[in-house]
């Protein structure tokens, strides 16, 4: 919205003897991705899902870590499987984000194969009566031109 | 370690909006009359800690400071503490620590919150989950709802809990705050009203959350030596107890039966401080974070008031009723009564402090010698304090 009038600039309102004053607090970011960057190129470019794995215990972190909090070492990439099972799931009635969200939408605990988390990931199941701990799913990709990197970029739905 | 007495309490009434009042204002009313209860003045202050949660709230990074100064406090130390939901808690923990310690003799806390600054409820709740994790997790601008809904579900389907029984917390809580004048939001309400409000995120109807409220609360610790200055015979606190969870809430290292495992743990280290070995006899009365009605039936359990799956159980026979064997969120609670996010956690040790005291008014318990409070915030109760108070 461009013509949108900057709060900062409007004059106060008056409501029930108080002086109601318009504000707005805007921060633009551009955040480095740092050591985790690899995780969103890859997302983005080739619909890769990348985790981390622990060359000391052999924990595999997906979403990715670039160091094991047990161990203290350096972990290493490792391509993921696109595959794993609802740990818990839930169904959004009514979207408070600012995205506004279509609704109702399903999100869910994911555990992808060998992983030792779970995720909070989006699904998209066609008949939402399927949806139980433990259902195995698989991750879909949106099309590349709609991918931005960001974790919104996959989904899961049962697998097939 | 020394050890420590709320010697006064006080707090503004609680509201959706407090429209004539900036939050310097409504903190000074809080401490105002906890100076006043306590028979202190602002000299007798060595030290403070704030509660303040966001700072999207106050529209200010570092609105402790402001209000400190305002207080006629600068010049002796103060610090904020935020961790979400249990930031309350968190601060009453902090100023233990400085009296404990002996550091101090006599420190204020002081939780304030103005959410209703924020033009309307999509604002408040994208201010609430900038607490996501950025590199992941805050993509899907979730809402805090979804991050309680997962446990309470499991609950559901594992133990039998129903949404009947959600909406029977509901009708408690907002009953009891019909016997607290400071409360936000006294109903009568039955089961069928609760069933009937839109559903969130199922199964969380609106009824089933908690309020977003504008308000204050602060207490005045002091040393068991320095505690004799004041007016109000002491209520010490025997036993407090923190703990931490992944901040991500689908990371979570063998919980055991546990749904709520920081909650768990600082109960645990809690009663273990304060010597209490069977919490089902000798906890009197309790204010916990009833963030949503299904939550505070898991608490019953975490709390050790009944066994694992009993929750629903303990609800309906009566034992977290007025008049029942362990009073539950006799305040209202967070559905009921207020949730001034950071206010919340020292509102609770002030609930309890008048209980123990004796003159909680109309929503006094009879007999409570003990009593605790607990407050948890981030996501699905990653931070947890629970306090001990005695007589
Ligand atoms: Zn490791």
């Amino acid at each position: 919205m461009p013509d949108e009038i900057d709060p900062r600039l409007e004059p106060i309102r008056e409501k029930e003897g108080a002086a109601l004053m318009p504000d707005r607090w805007k921060v633009d970011y551009l955040a480095s991705m740092g050591e985790l960057s690899r995780f969103y190129i890859e997302l983005k470019e080739n619909a890769r899902l990348m985790g981390t794995r622990c060359p000391a215990c052999g924990s595999v972190y997906f979403w990715p870590r670039s160091w094991c909090h047990d161990c203290y070492v350096d972990c290493e990439w490792v391509e993921m499987p696109p595959r794993g099972t609802i740990t818990i799931f839930g169904r959004v009635d009514i979207s408070l984000s600012e995205m506004r969200t279509e609704v109702p939408f399903y999100q869910g605990g994911v555990l992808l194969e060998g992983a030792r988390y779970p995720v909070i990931a989006i699904l998209k199941p066609a008949d939402p009566a399927v949806l139980r701990a433990g259902l195995p799913v698989q991750a879909e990709f949106l099309p590349p031109e709609e991918r931005t990197g960001r974790t919104r970029d996959f989904y899961f739905v049962p697998e097939e | 370690m020394n050890r420590v007495a709320v010697v006064g309490a006080g707090n503004t009434a609680f509201k959706a909006r407090h429209m004539d009042k900036t939050f310097p204002r409504l903190a000074y009313e809080a401490v105002r009359d906890c100076l006043e209860d306590a028979g202190a003045s602002p000299g007798d202050v060595e030290s403070a800690v704030y509660g303040i949660y966001n700072d999207f709230f106050e529209h200010c990074a570092m609105p402790d400071h402001h209000v400190h100064y305002l207080l006629g406090l600068a010049r002796r130390p103060a610090v904020r503490v935020t961790t979400g939901g249990a930031t309350g808690g968190y601060a009453v923990r902090a100023a233990f620590a400085e009296v404990a310690s002996g550091l101090h003799d006599v420190v204020l806390v002081v939780g304030v919150e103005k959410v209703a600054d924020v033009s309307n409820v999509f604002e408040m709740v994208k201010s609430i989950t900038f607490a996501a994790d950025p590199f992941f997790e805050a993509h899907y601008h979730g809402s805090p709802a979804g991050s309680y809904g997962g446990a309470i579900l499991w609950h559901m389907e594992n133990y039998g809990t129903t949404e009947e029984d959600m909406a029977r917390v509901v009708v408690k809580n907002k009953g009891n705050a019909r016997n607290n004048p400071d409360a936000q939001s006294p109903m009568e309400l039955t089961v069928e009203d609760v069933l009937a409000s839109p559903t969130v995120i199922y199964p969380l109807k609106i009824l089933d959350h908690c309020l977003n409220s504008e308000g204050a609360a602060a207490i005045l610790l002091a040393g068991e030596e320095a505690a004799g200055r004041f007016a109000r015979d002491p209520v010490w606190i025997t036993g407090i107890g923190a703990s931490t969870e992944s901040g991500r809430q689908a990371e979570r290292d063998d919980p055991g039966s546990s749904l709520f495992p920081a909650v768990r743990r600082s109960a645990v280290a809690a009663y273990a401080m304060a010597g209490i070995e069977d919490p089902r006899s000798a906890v009197k009365v309790a204010e916990v974070y009833d963030a949503f009605s299904g939550v505070e039936i898991c608490l019953y359990e975490e709390f050790g008031l009944c066994g694992w799956g009993e929750g629903a159980r303990f609800l309906r026979e009566g034992s977290a009723s007025m008049g029942g064997s362990n009073p539950v969120n006799p305040s209202g609670g967070l559905i009921g009564g207020e949730h001034a996010i950071g206010a919340t956690g020292v509102y609770q040790v002030a609930e309890v402090a008048r209980q123990v005291r004796g003159v909680a008014g109309a929503r006094q318990v009879p007999g409570a010698d003990i009593g605790i409070a607990q407050s948890m915030g981030g996501a699905r109760g990653a931070y947890s304090v629970t306090v001990v108070l005695e007589g």
